[in-house]
């Protein structure tokens, strides 16, 4: 009898110690494959904004039906999370300035006699928005939750969930596709606050600038007007020491 | 020495100690000069229909606009905007006019500018009273259509730290043209962005008048409304309350009331001789780029309403534009007054005046 109580208990206490260690492994496992969002967002940041304070040059290329039909140029200012200058270059759109400060936004027209504050739904015209151009530093603006991990053709990916969590960001939501590797953008889903799916882009080609990878095109497609899609092309990104007072929106010199 | 100098030569005298004290490198990547340039070309020909008096009908305009500005180690600039205007109305005669021109210096928190310069201190679109020193507004034409509005002649400073600003300028009128009628202004502003309002107060006074002082604010509230507003004293109230409200397809409201004190300062926008106060309001809506609708993404349309609630004139605007291409575009501007003859829009010459043009952007 006592025999079988030893062999008992020691059943007992194997079946315990398996259940600890099962446990234990387990729960290492997944904490080690559940990364963190918020790094994984800032780590993403990097690649869209190299230095605290620098300026780039975007020019974008309207397709209608894969054809070209628009070519716009800008030079962008961006100090910090909060602070940016955008300077339009095109013909048609001369002497126009765009000021983001936090939340707030104004557009500067040489037809109006004011500086005037614009509303986030005025963000988002276009294909691709004042928003689009003047907010790539998503951390600051969306809350991450990390959804799951998946292959995007060859590429292993993490998929993050971003919440908008300022009123100053240009989306309600967006889905993140963000390369295993190196938490490098590849795809992005962007969502109104009805559940619509407005656009979604995909982060085509990266360069080394300066010491760093920088995001040097990215596609944004309409998926309201399927047949349309804009590239954007950044170069001549360089660090430089923006004055404060370049994001002062009472200034009328913009120049 | 007279009390009108103070204020000019303090504010040179400011630029010229901070030009001495700034010998600070610039960031080595940064290039020393910097220019931008721009020329519009703009041929307009205004069609008056019903005119009252014996007037020609046809007023045509060509206009060349160069704007050249120069920047050198983000600390100088210089900047012109010149106006060649040949109108052709009764006989040919060709006008030059100086938009702006002058020059700047940017040392610390200090900014200082001489020159004739168009600064913008009123929050309102079509209406102002706090814009002391802004070009004059028109609620026919806020969007100075033919760009032809000039700025003022001044001596400025700003002072920006954080998200305060201070602002002090002398305009003088002795350099305005004939027919624009100015007087040498002393003005200080404050500008401050404290919770989402862009507010700014104002005071100052013209030689010879009365001293002004204002309030101005805007704000956006959630994610499709913008609110302004200017409180203005100068022998009396003015009050402009204005809004603006953008749809998820990008058609932009805008509304103003004003009503401004019955004085010639304020004529001939909302003010009109021996009436007493008026009170106007302004109606707008537009959308710029009817992508919505295939083949029409080069065209921008916008409709206004301007009134004057007393007399209860008004005038009906509506604008056509179209794009060709990166450098030109053609206008439709349609312009319908109406009201008694002896009312504020009513009194127009004309019952319609028709405006069609070409613009060159370069």
């Amino acid at each position: 009898m006592s025999n079988v109580n030893c062999i008992l208990r020691g059943f007992l206490l194997l079946i315990v110690i398996a259940f600890l260690v099962t446990r234990a492994l387990v729960g290492h496992a997944a904490s080690a494959t559940v990364p963190d969002a918020e790094a994984l967002l800032k780590r993403s940041d990097t690649y869209r904004n190299g230095w605290p304070s620098f300026i780039t040059h975007v020019k974008i290329t309207n397709y209608e039906s894969g054809k070209p039909d628009e070519e716009k140029l800008y030079e962008v200012s961006q100090k910090g999370t909060d602070k940016t200058y955008v300077e339009f270059m095109s013909p048609r759109e001369k002497g126009r300035h765009l000021l983001m400060l936090g939340d707030d936004m104004w557009v500067y027209l040489p037809d109006t006699s004011r500086p005037v504050r614009i509303t986030p739904l005025e963000r988002l015209s276009g294909d691709a928005s004042n928003g689009d151009v003047a907010r790539t530093n998503y951390a600051a603006d969306y809350t991450p939750v990390y959804l799951r991990r998946e292959k995007m053709g060859d590429v292993d990916c993490h998929v993050l969930e971003l919440t908008a969590r300022r009123k100053g960001a240009t989306y309600q939501r967006i889905l993140y596709w963000v390369r295993v590797e190196d938490a490098r953008p590849l795809r992005a889903e962007f969502y109104l606050t009805s559940g619509k799916r407005i656009k979604s882009a995909t982060f085509d080609d990266y360069a080394e600038i300066g010491g760093k990878t920088l995001l040097r095109r990215f596609t944004l497609y309409d998926e309201i007007r399927h047949n349309s899609h804009s590239l954007l092309e950044y170069s001549a990104t360089s660090a430089r020491d923006l004055p404060d007072k370049l994001f002062y929106q009472g200034r009328s010199d913009r120049f | 020495m007279k009390r009108v100098h103070l204020v000019p030569l303090l504010l040179l005298s400011s630029a010229l100690v901070a030009a001495v004290a700034q010998n600070d490198p610039p960031a080595p990547e940064e290039s020393r000069y910097s220019t931008r340039y721009a020329v519009a070309v703009i041929d307009d020909a205004t069609f008056y229909g019903n005119g009252k008096d014996p007037i020609p009908k046809v007023l045509n305009q060509l206009l060349l606009e160069p704007t050249f500005s120069l920047k050198y180690r983000s600390r100088w600039n210089f900047s012109t905007s010149l106006i060649e205007n040949e109108v052709t109305y009764a006989d040919t005669a060709a006008r030059f006019r100086v938009k702006e021109t002058y020059a700047g210096l940017s040392a610390g928190d200090f900014d200082f500018l001489a020159g004739r310069k168009m600064v913008r201190w009123g929050t309102g679109y079509a209406f102002t009273s706090a814009g002391v020193l802004d070009p004059p507004r028109d609620p026919t034409n806020p969007t100075d259509r033919l760009n032809t509005n000039e700025g003022r002649d001044m001596i400025k400073a700003d002072w920006v730290k954080g998200r305060h600003a201070l602002s002090a300028a002398w305009s003088t009128a002795d350099f305005a043209r004939t027919g624009v009628t100015v007087r040498d202004t002393t003005a200080f502003r404050y500008n401050v962005l404290v919770h989402g309002f862009d507010t700014s107060l104002i005071a100052g006074y013209d030689r010879g008048s009365d001293a002004f002082g204002a309030l101005t604010f805007t704000r956006v509230l959630g994610q499709a409304w913008e609110l302004h507003g200017e409180a203005t004293w100068r022998d009396g109230e003015a009050i402009l309350v204005g809004a603006k409200y953008t749809t998820a397809s990008g058609v932009i409201f805008i509304g103003e009331f004003y009503t401004p004190p019955a004085i010639p300062y304020y004529q001939p926008n909302c003010a009109w001789p021996l009436t007493g106060r008026q009170h106007c309001g302004f109606f707008n809506v537009s959308k710029s780029r009817l992508r919505e609708l295939p083949g029409w993404k080069e065209w921008d349309l916008s409709g206004s309403v301007v009134t004057n609630f007393d007399d209860r004139s008004y005038a009906a605007v509506f604008d056509v534009n179209r794009w060709f291409g990166k450098h030109f575009s053609s206008y439709l501007h349609l312009e319908v007054p109406r009201g008694k003859p002896t009312s504020l829009y009513g009194s127009a010459p004309y019952s319609t005046a028709t405006s069609v043009g070409i613009r060159f952007q370069l």
